[in-house]
């Protein structure tokens, strides 16, 4: 289509609206809060102090350990995601019956608050009362202090991640396997395949763009959370699971705000430095395989 | 035009009847909503009774809203300060936290009030900034202290222990005995801060110049041997906490407590009443200080009550000065007592507790106030704080930190907020 | 061959069944049982069956601090309705143009909304902001800052979608002589229909579930959001599990009934959607 066509079709002005809302609510204060990283700030009077803030996030030990935990959180998260929602996708596009029944199942935590399923977990998680634990203790005579032992608290709690979020990764999968034309099988079958080869030789290259906006989404999600941790842990035991958005959160309730938004500016150019890139390498990808 | 005059006629009628009556009956303020902010523990029985007296007496009406607590409380009263959304009155932290709030540009100063000469001067400094009054009372006192279950003491022939290392030789002797020596919340992260904050009785005793030189950054936990100490104690209590030390709550400890599934809980003694709540009889809790070293000094750690603190801008001051003139008569200070009990004794000069208050704050507590051996806790003495305390108080209570590890994070901790409250500590 | 395919979907339902049932499904079971327990016995946060039957906990949880669960769905309702249709309008507009419009322009704004994808909201610049433009703390800027938040997500999607309705339907309207505005409300809206009904529950459920949000820019008992009231369980009432399952059940019954209306046309919209994004 040439240019004055597409301009005489399609009006910039329909952009106007989400661009406008986008840009006052969202864009400009994340803006306005590269200056005030940089100043001690009371909200009433903000002191220029350069990058002392930065300099106090990075040499914190309480600090600085969030973004180790940060990256664990969303790349375990992630790639669990990646992975189980596959193969539950390829179990739900197949001819089963229950089928229907299972994805709304499968469905159902992401309706659920994070708060709530935060809630809920830790109790069923409770090192005495727990429900996890009487099972367990009933099995080996030991239970487990999920959260209460650091070991194991980041790991428990990417584990409730995983079992809220799973559902949204699910269904784009189920969107992607259907997009796939069943003449590409057949070809396949035609030569032999088995059934796993047709999988890993038919549908994994062909779900790829939907992986890739799984990848991405869960990724950043990842990389950002901070309502499961705050539900389940606070951040502890100690620093245990303390993330970046949790650090942030402290140190803005501490009335900290100039340090707090340096951590919201340490955070955005973690994820652009992870996000990018790797969004970049996941079109190459998707590329070569077409 | 006739049938619109009659309306306004009885209209203005009805206004004035109920003027009258309102006078008549002596309520000055009806119809007036006064708008109240404050936390669950302070919206208690107790002052929901006072507060429902005083709208009967007074004709106002109090319209409550609810702190969260914690940090998202901070959170939310430090934005609505920031944006002039405070309501008429709210209960809020005395001491270092009122600092943090900046209270000369909210709160209005009192100074000239009656009421305050009737308040303990303990209490009043720790809401006076630069000379002006901000706060009154909401409570009483309180201690950062151990709380305690007697029958375990007198069943196993314990004597209240005047020195640490008497403590550990008694939790030693419980755990013997198959009981839970020490309590410890690891669920609700700021009362694993008690034993730290509570020794503090403890460090100033040792060390008598430490809260000033620790503001000017001089003195550190890691240096100072009595201050580590502090730290340390946790790791001698690690083997004798309770099996879900890692996710128990507040309420959880009140019932383990009152009922005596576990002896002794370092925590503030604002539990007091819902931990006599729990129990058979209020005469089996009991309370004693963090003990040091010397057995001749063993004394108690004290907090002064959350304050009541007045908007400034607000337009219905007469109203809420009433309110409060209402609240410390002594009636109402009887009834919000006998209601909901006591946490220590009261900072109202002159003012005896009922005598339905129990033994732990009337005995047990009084008898550190009567010797003198009481001390302000270093919130009161420090504008300086750690924000990062409960969660290393946590971690070394676990067993998941070393007391030296923590104490030595704890001075880096400090050193972030006195960058952030403008002191220099380079 | 017949047989043995009969026998693996067999089986494949009864292994799929079992752990959907145990991973999926005993979780909501915990949450319903301590909802009817007595206060004593959903303390031990066991899933045994109660004893007795406590139904009247919901009445407790509706009734309680002077019905603010009712103000709690009010608002939370509000929000989301109209977040959900600012969304569905503006979104629509954006990704239809972003996706069919190629050149510098369009690349600029479309790499632009997408940044929020990745940066985290700033929250105390917002807050300033909005008291200076004089609308701090009201429901007009709750659902502009929950639009604003879900915008880039939303574009995605309907640009994703935008991509599997041919173009010439558009050339054909404008030869007939419809107006760009109609070219988009009279014939391309209504095909968008599968998408939305993914927007719908994303979004929806979304707005409804966000805690952090209205705590910050929305405070005031009289502008509580359901998520708070969860809040009552902590403090003076903690350890009533039992009231808090009730809560966490009732305000999780209205995403159920938007997902069950919505269920079988998630999928539709996003096999064009996010797939392709």
């Amino acid at each position: 289509m040439t240019k004055t066509k597409e301009k005489s079709l399609y009006s910039v002005w329909f952009v106007v609206p989400s661009l406008v809302i986008f840009l006052v609510f969202f864009l400009w204060p994340v803006i306005s809060s590269l200056y005030y990283s940089m100043t001690v700030w009371n909200f009433e009077t903000a002191t220029f102090n350069g990058l002392e803030n930065y300099k106090l996030f990075f040499t914190d030990p309480a600090m600085s350990t969030s973004v180790p935990h940060t990256l664990l959180y969303a790349f375990a998260t992630s790639g669990l995601k990646v992975v189980l929602a596959f193969f539950i996708a390829i179990f739900l596009t197949s001819s089963i019956k229950s089928k229907d029944f299972i994805r709304s199942a499968v469905f159902f935590p992401n309706l659920v608050s994070t708060m709530a399923v935060g809630l809920t977990f830790a109790y069923m998680m409770h090192p005495t009362k727990g429900l996890l634990n009487v099972v367990i203790k009933g099995v080996t005579g030991s239970g487990v202090d999920f959260l209460g032992n650091p070991s194991t608290a980041l790991w428990s709690i990417i584990a409730t991640d995983v079992w809220k979020g799973l559902s949204i990764s699910v269904v784009i999968y189920i969107a992607g396997i259907q997009s796939i034309d069943q003449s590409y099988y057949e070809a396949a079958s035609i030569d032999g395949a088995n059934w796993w080869q047709q999988i890993t030789n038919v549908t994994l290259p062909l779900v790829a763009p939907a992986q890739n906006s799984i990848i991405i989404l869960s990724l950043i999600g990842g990389l950002r959370t901070f309502d499961l941790i705050w539900a389940m842990t606070g951040g502890g035991p100690g620093f245990a699971t303390d993330v970046l958005a949790s650090v942030i959160y402290k140190q803005y309730a501490a009335g900290f705000y100039g340090l707090s938004t340096a951590g919201n500016v340490v955070m955005l150019v973690l994820i652009s430095v992870i996000a990018f890139p790797l969004q970049h390498f996941l079109n190459k990808r998707e590329e070569a395989i077409r | 035009m006739k049938k619109l005059f009659a309306l306004a006629l009885v209209c203005a009628l009805l206004a004035s009847m109920a003027a009258s009556t309102a006078l008549a009956e002596g309520k000055p303020f009806d119809g007036v909503t006064i708008t109240f902010w404050g936390g669950q523990a302070e919206y208690n029985d107790g002052t929901k009774a006072v507060i429902a007296a005083a709208e009967e007496a007074l004709g106002l009406h109090v319209e409550v809203e609810i702190n969260p607590g914690g940090s998202e409380g901070d959170n939310i009263l430090k934005t609505r300060i920031a944006s002039n959304d405070l309501p008429d009155f709210l209960c809020y932290n005395s001491g270092s936290k009122l600092y943090d709030l900046n209270p000369s540009r909210c709160f209005l100063d009192i100074k000239d009030w009656d009421l305050v000469s009737r308040v303990d001067d303990a209490f009043l400094s720790s809401v006076t900034i630069d000379g002006a009054v901000y706060g009154l009372p909401q409570s009483s006192t309180q201690a950062g202290a151990i709380i305690y279950y007697k029958p375990d003491y007198e069943e196993l022939g314990l004597e209240v222990p005047h020195t640490w290392a008497d403590f550990v030789d008694n939790c030693a002797k419980l755990k013997e005995a198959g009981k839970t020596p020490v309590y410890f919340c690891g669920g609700e992260t700021w009362t694993t801060q008690v034993l730290f904050l509570g020794d503090y009785y403890n460090i100033q005793a040792a060390y008598p110049t430490f809260a000033e030189e620790y503001t000017e950054g001089k003195a550190k936990y890691a240096d100072i041997p009595a201050a580590t100490r502090s730290w340390t104690k946790y790791e001698d209590l690690v083997d004798y906490l309770n099996e879900d030390k890692s996710a128990a709550t507040v309420a959880d400890g009140n019932f383990a407590i009152g009922v005596g599934d576990a002896t002794h809980w370092f925590i503030l003694t604002q539990q007091l009443p819902m931990i006599v709540a729990e129990a058979e009889d209020q005469s089996q809790i009991g309370v004693f200080g963090v003990p040091g070293d010397n057995p001749e000094n063993h004394g108690l750690t004290v907090w002064e009550p959350m304050s009541f603190y007045v908007n400034k801008d607000s337009q219905n001051i007469d109203a809420v000065k009433a309110f409060l003139d209402f609240y410390y008569s002594e009636d109402m200070l009887n009834l919000y007592f006998e209601t909901y009990g006591a946490n220590g004794p009261s900072c109202i000069k002159g003012y005896e507790l009922p005598e339905s208050v129990c033994d732990a704050v009337r005995v047990d507590m009084q008898q550190y106030f009567d010797e003198g051996k009481t001390t302000p806790a270093l919130e009161y003495v420090s504008p300086i704080k750690g924000t990062a305390c409960e969660q290393l108080t946590v971690a070394v209570g676990l067993g998941q930190m070393s007391g030296a590890e923590a104490a030595a994070a704890y001075d880096e901790d400090c050193k972030k907020s006195a960058v952030q409250l403008g002191y220099n500590w380079d | 061959m017949e047989t043995k395919r009969k026998r693996n979907q067999i089986i494949g339902d009864i292994v799929g069944l079992f752990f959907t049932v145990v991973i999926f499904l005993i979780p909501f079971y915990f949450m319903f049982v301590q909802s009817i327990k007595s206060k004593k016995e959903a303390n031990r946060l066991s899933i045994a069956w109660p004893t007795e039957l406590h139904f009247e906990n919901y009445i407790e949880v509706v009734k309680h601090g002077n019905y603010q669960l009712v103000t709690a769905f009010k608002n939370s309702g509000l929000l989301t309705l109209f977040t959900v249709l600012g969304l569905l309008l503006t979104g629509a507009m954006a990704g239809y143009v972003i996706q069919r419009r190629k050149g510098k322009l369009m690349t600029a704004i479309q790499s632009t909304i997408m940044l929020g994808l990745m940066i985290p909201a700033s929250i105390l610049p917002t807050i300033r902001m909005l008291q200076s433009m004089g609308i701090y703390k009201t429901m007009f800027s709750m659902v502009m800052i929950e639009i604003a938040l879900q915008t880039p997500f939303t574009i995605m999607l309907y640009r994703g979608f935008m991509a599997s309705i041919p173009v010439d339907l558009e050339e054909a309207a404008s030869i007939d002589g419809c107006s760009r505005w109609q070219i988009f409300s009279k014939i391309i809206f209504p095909l968008l229909k599968p998408i939305q009904a993914t927007i719908i529950i994303l979004v929806g459920v979304q707005t409804f579930n966000d805690f952090t949000n209205p705590l910050y820019f929305l405070p005031g008992a009289a502008n509580t959001t359901v998520q708070l009231t969860l809040y009552n369980y902590k403090g003076q009432l903690a350890n009533t599990y039992n009231l808090l399952f009730a809560d966490i059940i009732i305000i999780t019954v209205p995403m159920l009934i938007l997902f069950l209306i919505f269920n079988k046309r998630i999928v539709a919209g996003m096999v064009a959607g996010a797939v392709k994004g």
